[in-house]
C-alpha cells in the first residue's frame, strides 16, 4: 500500500477475496522495514510463550526435592531448548526488531539499507525455529545444554539428530543475525537523513549501531564452530573429540569466543532503549552523551576478548587465569559509568512514573544487582566456587530477564503506540509491571542464596537437604506470577492494538525523529523531516526560544558513502571473522602433530601454480571494472569472462588435489590434519565457487545490456568480494602450503 | 641469587644506551628548543632507560619471553607514542619521509613490528646477538612511530579522522591479539632461546623454583601480555578517538567503516 490508494480502492480490497488474499500475502512478502519488524517481535512473542512454558515445566519438576514429574531426558532436553529459543529465538529477534522498526525512523530514513535483506534476515528466524523444534519429532529435542560442550555434543554421546538439529538452527540464525548487522550498519552509514550526522545520532540509534559491530564479529565466530561441530558428527570429524585427537577445550574457547559477546550483543539493545527512556520520563536531556556513546564502544570492544571467565572451571592454568580475570573487570568501568549516566540523567529531573519508566527503574536496579554478582564471577577462586552452582543462574537470570527482559518490555510499552497508533493500557501496564518485578525477584534471588548452599545447576532433581526444599518451592512459586504478567501482556497488547486510547503522534513529548511522523508511520515513514541541528530535533522546535546547543557544524553537502559498498565490506568482515576462526583451529592443531597424513601429501609447487590463476583473477576483474566505468562493453564482458575463466581453473586445481588426496585414502576422517585441510580449503572452494555463480549472473546481465546504464556500484560490490576471497587464499596458502615448508 | 638480591644488583648500566639517550635529549632541545613538549619527551626517555637498565632487561636478555614481550610492547606502542606527542606543532615529515604518513603504510608497520619479530628464527637471533638486538630495537622504535603518526601526528590535520581512526587502531588491535593468542595457545616454544637459558646470573632456579615460571608459562605469559594488556592500550587510543571526535566543533567528515 502506497500513499496514492484511496479509501475506495481499499474497500474494494477488503471486500473482494482474491485481493484480501493479497493483502494476507503482503505481510509475508513484506519488505517494509515497519511490517519485518513487527513479525520479528511477533515471532519472538511466540516463542516467548514455548520457552517459558518450558521454563515452567523446569520449575514444576524442580519445586519439589526427589520429584520425579519428568524423567532426566525430558529435563536436560527442556533446559537446553530453554535456554537456545530464549536467546535466539526471543531475545535477539525481539530487539532487533524493535531496532528494525525504530531505527530508520530515527535517523530519517525510508527503509533499512537492504530491504530485500531484511526480510531474508526475519525469515531465517522462524527458519531456525522450525528447524530446532523440528528434532523433537525427529528423534529427541538436543539435551546438551544451550552451550553444547564437547564431547558430549558429539555423535558417540549423543546419538540423536538432536543436536545436529541444533546445529543447524543456530547456523541459519546466524546467517540471520548477521544479515541484520549489516543492513544496520549499511542503514547507519549511509541512509541518515539531511543533517543527521554520526555525532547527533540518537543513542539508541547509536547504541544498536555498535551492537550490530558485535554481532559482525561474534556470531561468524560460533558459525565457524558449528561447522566443526557438523563436520564431526555429520562426516566424521576430528574436531572435538578427544580420542581421535581432538580437543573438547577448543569447542569452549569458540562457543564463549562467541558466547561472551552474546551476552552484550543482548544487553546493549537493553542499554540502548534505557538510553532513550529514561530521559524522555525524566524530563531532561541525557547526561554525558558522550559517555554513554563512548562506554558502549569501550563496551563492545572489551567484550571481544574476555570470554575466558566463563572457562576458569576448565583448568586453562594460571596465567589464563589472572589475565582474564583482570579484563573481567575491566568491563565493569565502562557498564559502571553507564549506570551513573542513567541515575544522574534522573537526578532533578520530573520523573513520570509511567509504564515504560517504570521497567526502566526496575531495569537499573536489578541490573546493578547482575553486575555484582557479574564481577563475582571474575573472581577466580570464587568462581571455582559457584560456577556449576544456582548462584549463576540466579546472575544471569538477573542479566537477561531483570535487565533485558525488563528494559524490553518497557521499550514495547514506550514504541506500541508509535506501531499501533493507540496505547497500551497502563493499567494493565502496571499489573505486568508489578507481577513481574515481584514474580522475578522471588524466583531468582533465592536462587543465589540455594548456589551458595551447594546446589548444583543442570541436575534434574536434588535430595531433601535442609532448606532446599523451600527454596525450590519459593523460586517455582514465583513463576505463576511472571507468567500472570505474560499473560496479561499479551491480553493487553491484543485489546489495546483494536481498543487503546488513540496516541497521536508524540503521545510521549519525545524529542526523536520516529515521534515526528504519524503513528503508524506512512509507508515512506515522512513526509517532511524537521531541520536536525541537534541531538533532540522535537525540542528544538517545540522550545524555539532555547533550543539545544548545536552538535558539530551542518556541513552543507554531505556525500554519504554508497550502501553497496558499505554492506559489501562489513560482510566481508563478518566472512573474515568466519575464515580466521578456521585459520586459527588449524594452527591450532597443525601445532600438535599426529600420525598419519600431514602437509607433507601436498603438492605445493602445482598448487601455486593453481594460485597464480586465482591472484591473476582479481588483476583481469580489476581490468574488467576499467572496462565498466570507461564504457567500454566489449573490455568489460571480455575481462569478467577471463577472471571467471581463471576462478574456474582455480577451482578444478583443487577438485584434482582433493581427487589425489582421495585416491591416496586421505578423506575428511583420516586425522587431524586432513579434517582441518579439508575444512580450510573447502569453505574457501565454496566461496570461490559462490563468487562465481555471482560473476555469471553480472556476466549474464551485462551480456543482455544492463550495466550500459552505468549501475558499477552493485559490480564494485561484487568485486571487492572477489578480491577478499583471492586474499583469504593468500592466508590459506601461507598457512597451509608454504609454513611447513619453512619449519 | 635471590629476588631481592636479583633486583637490587641486576641493573644494567649500558653505556651505549645512556650515551644514546643523552645525545637524543641534547639533540631533542637543540632542535625544538622551547617550542616542544619536553615532559612527554622526558617520559619516553625513562621508559626507553627503563627497558633497557632495569633487571627486566636482563630478565629478557635470555631468561624471560615474557619479559622481552614487556620490552617489546614498550619499545613498540609506549616510547614511540610518547615522542610523537613529544614533537612540536610545527613539525612535519619532509619530502622523502612523506609516504610514511599513508595509513595502510602505518597500519602494516605497526602490525609487522610485533609479527616480524616472532618470527621463531629472528626472535632467536635477536636474543643472542646484540647486532640483531640493536637493529630490532631500532626498528620497533621506527615501525611504532610509523603507527602512531596516523593518530597522534602533530597537527590535526596529519591525522585520520576520528571514525577512521578508530577501524585503524581496532583492526591493528585484533590482528595483534590474534598473534597473542597463537603465542598463548602454541604447545611448542616460539623463542626456543627461553627454553634453556644460560644462566649468566644464576637466576634461574629462583625464576623455575620461586616464581613458578616454567617456559610454557612464560610463554603463555607473553602471549597473554600481548593479547590482553597490549590490547587495552588501543582501547585507550581508540576512547582517546572518540573524544576527540565529540570535541571537535569542525565539520564533520564522513568516512566509510572499513
Amino acid at each position: 500500500m502506497n500513499g496514492t490508494t484511496t479509501i475506495a480502492e481499499f474497500r474494494d480490497a477488503i471486500l473482494d477475496p482474491a485481493k484480501r488474499a493479497h493483502y494476507r500475502l503482503a505481510w509475508i512478502s513484506t519488505v517494509d522495514h515497519k511490517r519485518i519488524a513487527v513479525l520479528y517481535m511477533l515471532t519472538a512473542l511466540f516463542f516467548f510463550v514455548v520457552g517459558g512454558v518450558e521454563a515452567l515445566f523446569i520449575r514444576l519438576q524442580l519445586a519439589v526435592p526427589n520429584n520425579h514429574f519428568l524423567h532426566p531426558d525430558t529435563f536436560n532436553q527442556l533446559f537446553t531448548m530453554h535456554g537456545t529459543t530464549m536467546i535466539f529465538l526471543v531475545v535477539m529477534p525481539v530487539v532487533f526488531g524493535l531496532a528494525n522498526y525504530v531505527l530508520p525512523l530515527q535517523i530519517g530514513a525510508r527503509d533499512m539499507a537492504f530491504p530485500r535483506l531484511n526480510a531474508f534476515g526475519f525469515w531465517c528466524v522462524p527458519f531456525g525455529g522450525i528447524l530446532l523444534h523440528f528434532s523433537v519429532l525427529a528423534g529427541g529435542a538436543p539435551a546438551v545444554g544451550w552451550f553444547s560442550y564437547a564431547p558430549l555434543s558429539e555423535t558417540p554421546y549423543s546419538s540423536s539428530p538432536g543436536a545436529d538439529y541444533w546445529a543447524v538452527a543456530l547456523f541459519v540464525l546466524g546467517i540471520g543475525s548477521i544479515s541484520f548487522a549489516i543492513n544496520t550498519i549499511a542503514t547507519v552509514i549511509s541512509l541518515r537523513g539531511p543533517g543527521m550526522t554520526m555525532r547527533r545520532l540518537p543513542l539508541f540509534t547509536w547504541i544498536n549501531f555498535v551492537n550490530a559491530f558485535i554481532v559482525i564479529f561474534a556470531l561468524p565466530v560460533l558459525n565457524a564452530g558449528l561447522a566443526m561441530l557438523l563436520i564431526d558428527r555429520q562426516l566424521q570429524g576430528h574436531f572435538f573429540l578427544p580420542f581421535r585427537g581432538g580437543s573438547p577445550v577448543l569447542w569452549q574457547h569458540i562457543f564463549w569466543a562467541f558466547g561472551h559477546p552474546e551476552v552484550y550483543i543482548m544487553a546493549l539493545p537493553a542499554f540502548a532503549i534505557v538510553s532513550e527512556i529514561i530521559p524522555v520520563f525524566s524530563r531532561k536531556p541525557i547526561f554525558g552523551y558522550e559517555f554513554v556513546a563512548a562506554s558502549s564502544v569501550a563496551i563492545a570492544v572489551l567484550s571481544l576478548g574476555v570470554w575466558g571467565h566463563h572457562m576458569f572451571t576448565v583448568g586453562m592454568g594460571r596465567p589464563l587465569d589472572v589475565f582474564f580475570a583482570i579484563s573481567s573487570m575491566l568491563i565493569a568501568i565502562p557498564t559502571g559509568v553507564k549506570v551513573l549516566n542513567w541515575t544522574a540523567t534522573m537526578l532533578g529531573g520530573r520523573i513520570r512514573f509511567d509504564v515504560p519508566m517504570l521497567f526502566c527503574i526496575a531495569f537499573l536496579i536489578q541490573f546493578l544487582v547482575a553486575g555484582i554478582t557479574g564481577i563475582s564471577h571474575a573472581v577466580v577462586p570464587l568462581d571455582w566456587q559457584t560456577k556449576n552452582s544456582y548462584f549463576l543462574i540466579a546472575h544471569f537470570h538477573f542479566v537477561a530477564v531483570g535487565a533485558i527482559v525488563f528494559a524490553v518490555l518497557g521499550g514495547i510499552q514506550y514504541w506500541f503506540p508509535k506501531m499501533s497508533g493507540r496505547m497500551l493500557s497502563e493499567t494493565l501496564g502496571k499489573w505486568t509491571f508489578w507481577l513481574m518485578v515481584a514474580g522475578f525477584n522471588m524466583t531468582f534471588i533465592i536462587q543465589h542464596f540455594l548456589g551458595l548452599l551447594g546446589m548444583p545447576r543442570r541436575v534434574f532433581t536434588y535430595p531433601d537437604l535442609p532448606h532446599w526444599g523451600w527454596m525450590n518451592m519459593l523460586s517455582t512459586t514465583g513463576v505463576f506470577f511472571m507468567s500472570a504478567a505474560a499473560l496479561i501482556l499479551v491480553w493487553n497488547l491484543a485489546t489495546s492494538f483494536f481498543r487503546g486510547k488513540v496516541a497521536g503522534d508524540n503521545p510521549w513529548n519525545a524529542w526523536t525523529l520516529e515521534w515526528a511522523t504519524t503513528s503508524p508511520p506512512p509507508h515512506e515513514n515522512f513526509i517532511a523531516l524537521p531541520p536536525i541541528r541537534s541531538r533532540r530535533p522535537l525540542w528544538d522546535i517545540a522550545n524555539p526560544d532555547r533550543p539545544d546547543p548545536i552538535v558539530g557544524e551542518n556541513s552543507a553537502a554531505v556525500t554519504l558513502p554508497d550502501h553497496n559498498k558499505v554492506g559489501i565490506l562489513t560482510f566481508i568482515l563478518s566472512e573474515a571473522g568466519f575464515f580466521g576462526t578456521l585459520l586459527l583451529a588449524y594452527l591450532y592443531f597443525y601445532a600438535r602433530p599426529e600420525a598419519g597424513p600431514g602437509p607433507k601429501e601436498l603438492d605445493v609447487p602445482r598448487t601455486l601454480v593453481f594460485s597464480i590463476c586465482l591472484f591473476a583473477s582479481s588483476f583481469t576483474f580489476w581490468r574488467s571494472e576499467v572496462g565498466l566505468t570507461k564504457q567500454r562493453r566489449g573490455s568489460m564482458l571480455g575481462w569478467l569472462a577471463l577472471t571467471i575463466l581463471l576462478g574456474g581453473v582455480f577451482l578444478v586445481g583443487q577438485v584434482n588435489e582433493y581427487w589425489k588426496l582421495f585416491q591416496t585414502g586421505v578423506d575428511l576422517s583420516t586425522n587431524m590434519f586432513s579434517t582441518t585441510f579439508f575444512t580450510l580449503t573447502g569453505f574457501h572452494g565454496l566461496h570461490v565457487l559462490l563468487g562465481l555463480i555471482a560473476l555469471l549472473i553480472f556476466l549474464w546481465v551485462a551480456w543482455e545490456g544492463d550495466f550500459a546504464s552505468g549501475r558499477g556500484s552493485a559490480f564494485k560490490a561484487a568485486g571487492y568480494y572477489w578480491h577478499f576471497v583471492d586474499v583469504v587464499w593468500v592466508f590459506v596458502l601461507l598457512t597451509v602450503y608454504i609454513l611447513p615448508l619453512i619449519r | 641469587m635471590t629476588t631481592y638480591q636479583f633486583f637490587t644488583t641486576a641493573w644494567t648500566w649500558n653505556s651505549i644506551v645512556l650515551i644514546l639517550s643523552a645525545l637524543a635529549a641534547v639533540g631533542y632541545f637543540l632542535t625544538f628548543g622551547q617550542r616542544g613538549r619536553p615532559l612527554y619527551f622526558g617520559a619516553a626517555l625513562v621508559v626507553f632507560l627503563l627497558v633497557f637498565i632495569s633487571p627486566f632487561s636482563a630478565l629478557a636478555n635470555g631468561y624471560l619471553f615474557s619479559a622481552h614481550m614487556l620490552q617489546h610492547i614498550l619499545l613498540v606502542l609506549i616510547v614511540p607514542a610518547l615522542l610523537l606527542l613529544s614533537l612540536p606543532q610545527s613539525f612535519s615529515l619532509r619530502p622523502p619521509l612523506t609516504y610514511l604518513s599513508y595509513p595502510l603504510i602505518g597500519w602494516v608497520a605497526g602490525v609487522g613490528a610485533m609479527w616480524l619479530w616472532h618470527a621463531p628464527a629472528l626472535c632467536n637471533a635477536a636474543t643472542t646477538s646484540r647486532a640483531v638486538s640493536a637493529i630490532q630495537t631500532t626498528s620497533l622504535l621506527l615501525m611504532g612511530s610509523v603507527f602512531w603518526w596516523q593518530v597522534l601526528a602533530p597537527r590535526e590535520a596529519q591525522r585520520l579522522s576520528p571514525p577512521a581512526g578508530i577501524v585503524y587502531l581496532f583492526t591493528a588491535c585484533t590482528a595483534c591479539s590474534v598473534l597473542g593468542m597463537i603465542l598463548t595457545f602454541a604447545p611448542v616454544s616460539i623463542c626456543p632461546v627461553y627454553q634453556h637459558p644460560v644462566d649468566r646470573l644464576g637466576m634461574l632456579s629462583t625464576i623455575r623454583g620461586n616464581w613458578g615460571l616454567t617456559s610454557d608459562r612464560d610463554q603463555q605469559i607473553g602471549g597473554l601480555l600481548m593479547w590482553v594488556p597490549m590490547c587495552l592500550i588501543y582501547v585507550t587510543a581508540i576512547l582517546a578517538q572518540l573524544a576527540r571526535w565529540h570535541s571537535s566543533p569542525a565539520p564533520q567528515t564522513e568516512k566509510s567503516n572499513a
